[in-house]
């Protein structure tokens, strides 16, 4: 499948990350030359897909500790020019030793000390005596044959490193613990049939009617996928519908309204909290590198109307594209609560949870403390066991870690210089929110949605942060309005998880899916431009 | 990335010709290989083991010219390569000794009796591909359209399926 795309990736991947070594680049220092290699290496493999996408993740903090650490070979071993020091002269009462230095050496009036054992330059202020032009500096922590840096300019001078350290931490960064404990709350609720007993009474809410049966299953698929991964909830939707609509006439486009509710439900209900989609936490993540917080309850209120919104939207639109025949349409779900002591318990924190995640605003306690609570609790009581762990998605924890960990090297130069090569000056400050949530929706219908927020974040970021934008650019409403929009991009089988599932039913053909995706897309898009233009932007902070 | 083939064995060339008509709405997503002896069968397994690619299901008859099917399906149970292939017998002549040898030596996946109808071949290899993809851990999503999917939908509810 598509091999010669996934060698084109490949190859493009490579000659990006060894682009730095014979290009000069302009406007972007060695570093920066670095972290452009490594950013165009990883958006290749994500975009073409030759490896897995969180093996690309992997990848990326791999070629982080290694090319831009302090700690890697390639800070150690590039090393700029320097001399040793001479003593010349002794002079005053105390003998103070005096030693001639080169001009390029000093820098007001700091000598650059080089250790040749750790491979590091450190600063050091010295007394500067100017004689006939040549330079005399004096300095009681200076001793014979220690060696000073000549080449001021060099890239070990001008950068401050980073540790490798600060790259794993992307691996359990605060963000990767709120999600993990999503983990927890959703692998306990499946196995102890919480997320379809949940179904099952929302749909009782709807009744029997055809039409409503659809409103039922949007807005159940849109709740559950709030807090569980959306590709679970349309399984999980799936293996209770199926078979109940096999059996409907196969003319009847009431098959194709039910298995479209599903993974339009899923994916738009993705948006309503920080851990309902990766895209999410991206942008969260990215927002938190700059030192905002937005909390799990102001995320859930802020996202709630559009979720609402789009879920009747697309409820009508279903209704319309694909007009059922079957007046009425009978959901018997069939199970019950499971009362074992286990299972109360796993209720009990899942609802705990989710409460003091929802009201984190009242009483304080951050939302990424609070996601540790299902983490703890849960093997403690035997809800989760280790063979429950081993199904978690750990792919999609390192996915999102790798996008955090690029985040790092984007602000090392290549994110100012990638937004330097498009004049924005032609967009006014919502019009750049409008362009970039664009290109994100566009590239998220062909690619991972996390992978397009990822790419999109920092780059929303710089054009806040560099000043080349007009000055009520507002970067946080962008990341957030730009991160939902990701969201809407539903319209092939492959967009999301949930669609290809539904495609999988046999109940629809991509043209379905694709007509209902379309307009979906379109409206979400709009919809989200409105609501970040007359409403976000006075519920969000301000970075200015 | 690699790829998945399905293996049918035969030592009559019209069943064989057959079969891999019936299998062709699987052909865009997983190979259909053929062999006419268990020898065969062994050269075509050992050449996808050394391409680096997999094999998800042999659909297999017994009674054939040397080596018999049953006796086939239990040396690719005893290599770790074919352990996880699915294991399909498609034949009217398996006595009751060599089936039971079958389900108890070789972990025998599904039996298909001949004369056997399109649509049940289809429908077990479906079946078959996606166990094949739940046990050895293939990433399912690319191969969604072809493989069925109450037994796909289940896999990634209890296996919590991640979004990307």
């Amino acid at each position: 499948m598509n091999t010669k795309r996934k060698m084109f990736g490949l190859i493009l991947s490579v000659a990006g990350l060894l682009m730095p070594i014979f290009f000069d680049i302009q406007g972007l220092d060695f570093v920066g030359e670095i972290s452009l290699g490594i950013f165009v290496m990883a958006a290749c493999l994500w975009i073409f897909e030759p490896i897995p996408i969180w093996a690309t993740s992997l990848l990326v903090i791999f070629s982080q500790i290694l090319l831009l650490s302090k700690e890697g070979p390639v800070y150690l071993f590039s090393n700029p020019d320097y001399i040793a020091l001479e003593e010349s002269v002794s002079q005053g009462e105390d003998m103070e030793s005096l030693f001639a230095v080169p001009s390029e050496a000093l820098e007001d009036e700091h000598l650059l000390l080089y250790d040749e054992e750790k491979r590091t330059v450190s600063s050091l202020e010295v007394d500067i005596i100017e004689d006939n032009g040549s330079i005399w500096i004096s300095s009681e922590e200076l001793a014979p044959g220690a060696l000073i840096v000549i080449e001021k300019d060099h890239w070990k001078v001008t950068h401050e490193p980073i540790g490798f350290q600060n790259f794993y931490n992307t691996l359990a960064h605060k963000i990767i613990v709120l999600f993990l404990g999503g983990f927890f709350l959703a692998a306990g609720a499946v196995k102890f049939g919480l997320d379809k007993n949940l179904t099952r009474l929302m749909l009782r809410l709807f009744g029997t009617k055809s039409s409503f049966v659809v409103l039922g299953l949007l807005v159940a698929t849109g709740v559950l996928s709030a807090f569980m991964s959306n590709t679970a909830t349309t399984a999980m939707m799936i293996t209770v519908v199926l078979p109940i609509i096999s059996q409907l006439d196969t003319g009847d486009k009431l098959k194709m309204a039910v298995a479209l509710a599903i993974p339009c439900g899923a994916n738009i209900g993705g948006i309503a909290t920080p851990i309902g989609t990766p895209p999410n936490a991206v942008v969260l993540s990215a927002l938190s590198k700059q030192g905002f917080t937005i909390p799990f309850g102001d995320w859930v209120v802020l996202a709630f109307p559009i979720v609402a919104i789009m879920m009747f939207i697309t409820w009508r639109l279903l209704l319309i594209f694909f007009p059922p025949k079957s007046k009425r349409l009978e959901l018997k779900l069939e199970g019950g609560w499971n009362k074992s002591p286990k299972a109360i318990a796993c209720y009990a924190i899942f609802g705990l949870t989710v409460l003091l995640w929802v009201t984190d605003k009242l009483h304080g306690v951050s939302s990424y403390m609070v996601a540790f609570l299902p983490i703890a609790l849960m093997p403690l009581f035997g809800i989760i066991e280790k063979s429950d762990i081993k199904k978690f998605s750990w792919d999609v924890l390192w996915l999102m870690s790798g996008g955090i960990a690029l985040g790092i090297s984007m602000k090392l130069g290549p994110a100012e210089w990638l937004i330097s090569l498009v004049d924005w000056s032609a967009f006014g400050a919502f019009g750049i929110i409008m362009v970039l949530g664009l290109v994100a929706y566009l590239v998220a219908n062909v690619v991972s949605h996390t992978v397009a927020a990822t790419i999109l974040m920092p780059i929303a970021i710089s054009l806040g942060t560099s000043g080349g934008t007009s000055t009520d650019f507002n970067y946080i409403l962008a990341c957030v309005t730009v991160g939902i929009m990701v969201s809407f991009s539903m319209l092939l089988p492959i967009s999301t998880p949930p669609n290809a599932i539904a495609m999988s039913t046999g109940m629809i053909e991509s043209k379905h899916l694709m007509r209902i995706g379309a307009v979906v897309g379109l409206i979400g898009y709009l919809l989200a431009s409105l609501f970040g233009y007359f409403l976000w932007e006075g519920m969000l902070p301000k970075p200015f | 990335m690699s790829k998945i083939y399905i293996l049918c064995v035969d030592d009559e060339p019209d069943v064989l010709e057959v079969i891999v008509r019936e299998l062709e709405i699987f052909e865009d997503y997983f190979p259909v290989e053929t062999a006419s002896s268990a020898d065969e069968a062994r050269a075509v397994i050992r050449d996808i083991e050394k391409s680096g690619d997999h094999l998800g299901l042999i659909l297999c008859d017994h009674v054939m010219i040397g080596e018999n099917g049953v006796d086939l399906l239990i040396s690719m149970q005893n290599s770790d390569f074919t352990l996880d292939t699915r294991k399909v017998l498609l034949t009217g002549q398996a006595g009751l000794e060599a089936t039971v040898d079958a389900v108890n030596r070789a972990s025998l996946s599904h039996y298909i009796a001949k004369p056997w109808s399109k649509d049940e071949v289809i429908k077990v290899v479906k079946e078959q591909m996606t166990h094949f993809f739940l046990r050895s851990g293939h990433d399912t999503l690319p191969y969604a359209m072809i493989l069925d999917p109450m037994t796909l939908a289940k896999a990634l509810h209890d296996g919590l399926g991640g979004d990307r």
